[in-house]
């Protein structure tokens, strides 16, 4: 494999995968703290990246307040399906697939709303008004302003999830609910208010990643369900419950759909046109092998540490 | 006494009315035209504007028979195709077994009318397709009639031409991976190798592709593999042409070669993105695409479009409207039998003069006159202009 094709492969894997690990933390959470996989996480990506291009086009191509537009309109509409639908159905004691259905359900009406949406204000294939500069030229490298848009605000997001969540009276609230939903609410912890706050922060994180994601490509009402295989397989990768184990997940989904793919193509004319079916071995695999994921072994690490 | 008589009376006006009024409805006969368009995913735009375009036929179709006192209506029964193979398959059997059509306007794609196509052939259901053009669709004998936009087997050659015109020794081709995409690369590599050419590296992806960053790369190598006097062919749809354009823009191989690429990439929203049309500019971007000669009846539909619609239509909604008109002055002919529709439409299609070309189909029941233009992007970058054309019957480039 030449070198610059190398080069390319592993920026674009830290690249997507910080996407991927945004995206897919919003997963972990709702499935560890909801009890939910969620499909519909997917569109609160996609609101998330037309809420960055709406404010792109409106003149203003700031990307923190694009991405806090993102924040803030993902979260709201993550937050309204948990109010409508998904804690409604959770009263009645459905069944966790029904759940799982019902989330179906939730994506495709809000893909409908942005296919509607995007007819209406001819917004197909647009793309969010920040132009490509490269800001670091050396050798095969080469970075742009996206990659230091996107990579950063991704760890920082990703960080300030974790003290969230280590460190915060809320957090401590989230992990009680998602250890034990009946102790939570017995010892006194505002369950509905702590489920609110979460859908909030799961939404809004999609909502951003959704955002630079946008940046990345252009924005569509398909493009998160495109990218939630992928996502779902970082998730899964990390065992559905490990922070941790998602963000390796994530760069190990990027890894394998951008160096080792080229690597495949390039040494053994593997058509690229496989891409796709990465994620769906990953998941299979995982599912076969090892369905806790990553799970055991960043808890043996953090034993080791220990 | 008196009251028993006008009861009765009345009673047997309404019987006699009622009677004529049935009499009346039964000698008006409905022909029901299917529509089989993608309203969902990300071609549905195209799919609604071509609907739009196929109502405006109908209604003034129906409005001339109604003026003539003919006895027949026509009647639009729409399916979603979603964009898919199996989905424009689902449509078309799902329309005409709830209403009989034997006769579709419609899918848009190669892929959708190939997924259509077995149904069609074994039900003796007549596809009239306005804007399929992959190779893989001209098949003699078959009820596909691509009747208003030629075939790929003339675009591929027009590439292969520039390309061995612009000395290539060598090309490195990124395609959809689909009917049309694997068409036009496999056109093109023979007639490029056929005309002298050499190697030719060709990579497919996925569509519904957001994110080409792995297919760049792969490109970029090839090409840089290659050496001097390589050049790179793209076809891709918009949502494909701009990932990959996003990624491609700052890498110094993709940007120090020759670029052709298929028409979708010259639209408007390529340009709105200054670094995608700069990248196309100083790649000496060339395209070529069908171009649809104005006829007389171009503005009286643009007018009419929007009379009825209030807005303009689409680019390439005209092809549908003549795709309509196409089908139900053959049901006209020919009555609403898929069997004799099939039989009559070659000759209906060949005498008829619309909105955009006349169409003349060959022997596979596709438009068979090839008229191109070449396109680049403006020195403004705001625009394509027209730099020439190609004769597909000829097989002449001719540049202004």
């Amino acid at each position: 494999m030449p070198p610059a094709l190398l080069t390319t492969s592993l920026v674009n894997t830290i690249q997507i995968g910080s996407l991927y690990a945004l995206m897919a933390l919003g997963i972990t959470l709702t499935f560890s703290v909801m009890k939910l996989p969620n499909f519909a996480h997917a569109e609160y990506v996609t609101v998330g990246a037309f809420a960055a291009l709406i404010v792109s086009l409106s003149g203003n191509v700031n990307p923190l307040v694009i991405m806090l537009a993102a924040f803030i309109v993902g979260a709201l509409v993550a937050l309204v399906s948990h109010i409508a639908v998904f804690k409604p159905l959770e009263g009645r004691e459905v069944s966790f697939y029904t759940l799982i259905l019902s989330s179906f359900a939730v994506g495709l009406i809000l893909r409908y709303i942005l296919f509607m949406v995007a007819d209406y204000f001819n917004l197909f294939d647009t793309r969010i008004r920040i132009s490509l500069q490269i800001l670091l030229r050396e050798g095969y490298l080469i970075l742009t302003n996206i990659f230091f848009w996107v990579v950063p605000s991704s760890i920082l997001l990703v960080i300030a999830l974790t003290l969230l969540l280590n460190r915060t009276p809320l957090g401590r609230e989230m992990r009680a609910l998602a250890n034990n939903p009946g102790l939570a609410r017995v010892i006194g912890i505002p369950v509905e208010r702590v489920k609110n706050y979460s859908w909030l922060l799961v939404g809004g994180l999609a909502g951003v990643a959704g955002a630079l994601w946008g940046l990345q490509t252009a924005v569509s009402p398909l493009m998160g369900w495109v990218a939630i295989i992928s996502v779902f397989a970082a998730a899964i990768l990390g065992g559905l419950s490990s922070f941790a184990g998602t963000i390796l997940g994530a760069y190990v989904v990027a890894f394998s759909e951008n160096t080792v793919m080229l690597f495949l193509n390039f040494n053994f004319g593997l058509d690229l046109a496989y891409k796709p079916a990465i994620p769906f071995i990953i998941i299979i695999a995982v599912l076969l092998i090892r369905p806790q994921g990553f799970t055991e072994l960043i808890k043996r690490a953090g034993d080791l540490k220990r | 006494m008196f009251k028993k008589v006008l009861t009765a009376f009345l009673i047997l006006m309404l019987i006699v009315m009622l009677g004529a009024a049935t009499t009346a409805q039964d000698d008006m006969e409905t022909y029901v035209l299917g529509v089989a368009l993608p309203f969902s995913g990300n071609l549905g735009t195209f799919g609604q504007d071509f609907a739009r375009g196929v109502e405006l036929a109908v209604s003034q179709v129906n409005a001339e028979l109604d003026a003539a006192r003919s006895s027949i209506r026509f009647e639009i029964a729409s399916a979603d195709t979603e964009n898919t193979p199996e989905g424009a398959s689902r449509a078309v059997s799902t329309v005409v077994q709830t209403t009989g059509a034997q006769v579709f306007v419609g899918p848009l794609t190669t892929s959708e009318v190939l997924g259509a196509k077995q149904f069609a052939d074994e039900n003796g259901v007549v596809i009239v397709a306005p804007a399929s053009s992959g190779a893989a669709g001209a098949i003699p004998g078959d009820n596909i009639y691509r009747v208003i936009y030629p075939p790929d087997v003339f675009a591929s050659k027009a590439y292969a031409n520039i390309a061995l015109e612009r000395g290539h020794e060598n090309m490195v081709v990124l395609h959809l991976d689909d009917p049309f995409g694997n068409g036009m690369n496999e056109g093109f590599t023979a007639n490029f190798q056929a005309g002298g050419g050499g190697e030719v590296a060709s990579f497919a992806y996925t569509p519904g592709s957001t994110e080409l960053s792995s297919e760049a790369a792969a490109v970029s190598a090839a090409l840089a593999g290659f050496g001097d006097n390589a050049g790179f062919f793209c076809v891709c749809f918009l949502s494909g042409a701009q990932a990959f354009l996003q990624v491609a823009q700052i890498d110094p191989v993709l940007t120090s070669v020759q670029w052709m690429g298929n028409e979708a990439m010259t639209a408007e929203e390529i340009l709105a993105d200054q670094g995608h049309a700069q990248t196309l500019a100083n790649a000496d971007f060339i395209t070529v695409s069908f171009s649809s000669e104005s006829t007389p009846l171009t503005q009286i539909f643009i007018d009419d479009f929007n009379a009825m619609f209030d807005k303009d239509p689409g680019i390439f909604t005209n092809y549908a409207f003549d795709a309509a008109n196409i089908a139900m002055l053959t049901m006209l002919a020919a009555g609403n039998d898929g069997a004799a529709v099939k039989s009559m439409l070659p000759f209906i299609a060949n005498h008829y003069i619309g909105t955009a070309v006349q169409a003349y189909l060959d022997d596979n029941g596709d438009q068979a006159i090839a008229s191109y233009g070449l396109y680049q992007v403006s020195e403004d970058l705001s625009a394509f202009d027209e730099v020439g054309a190609y004769n597909g019957n000829t097989d002449t480039i001719t540049y202004n």
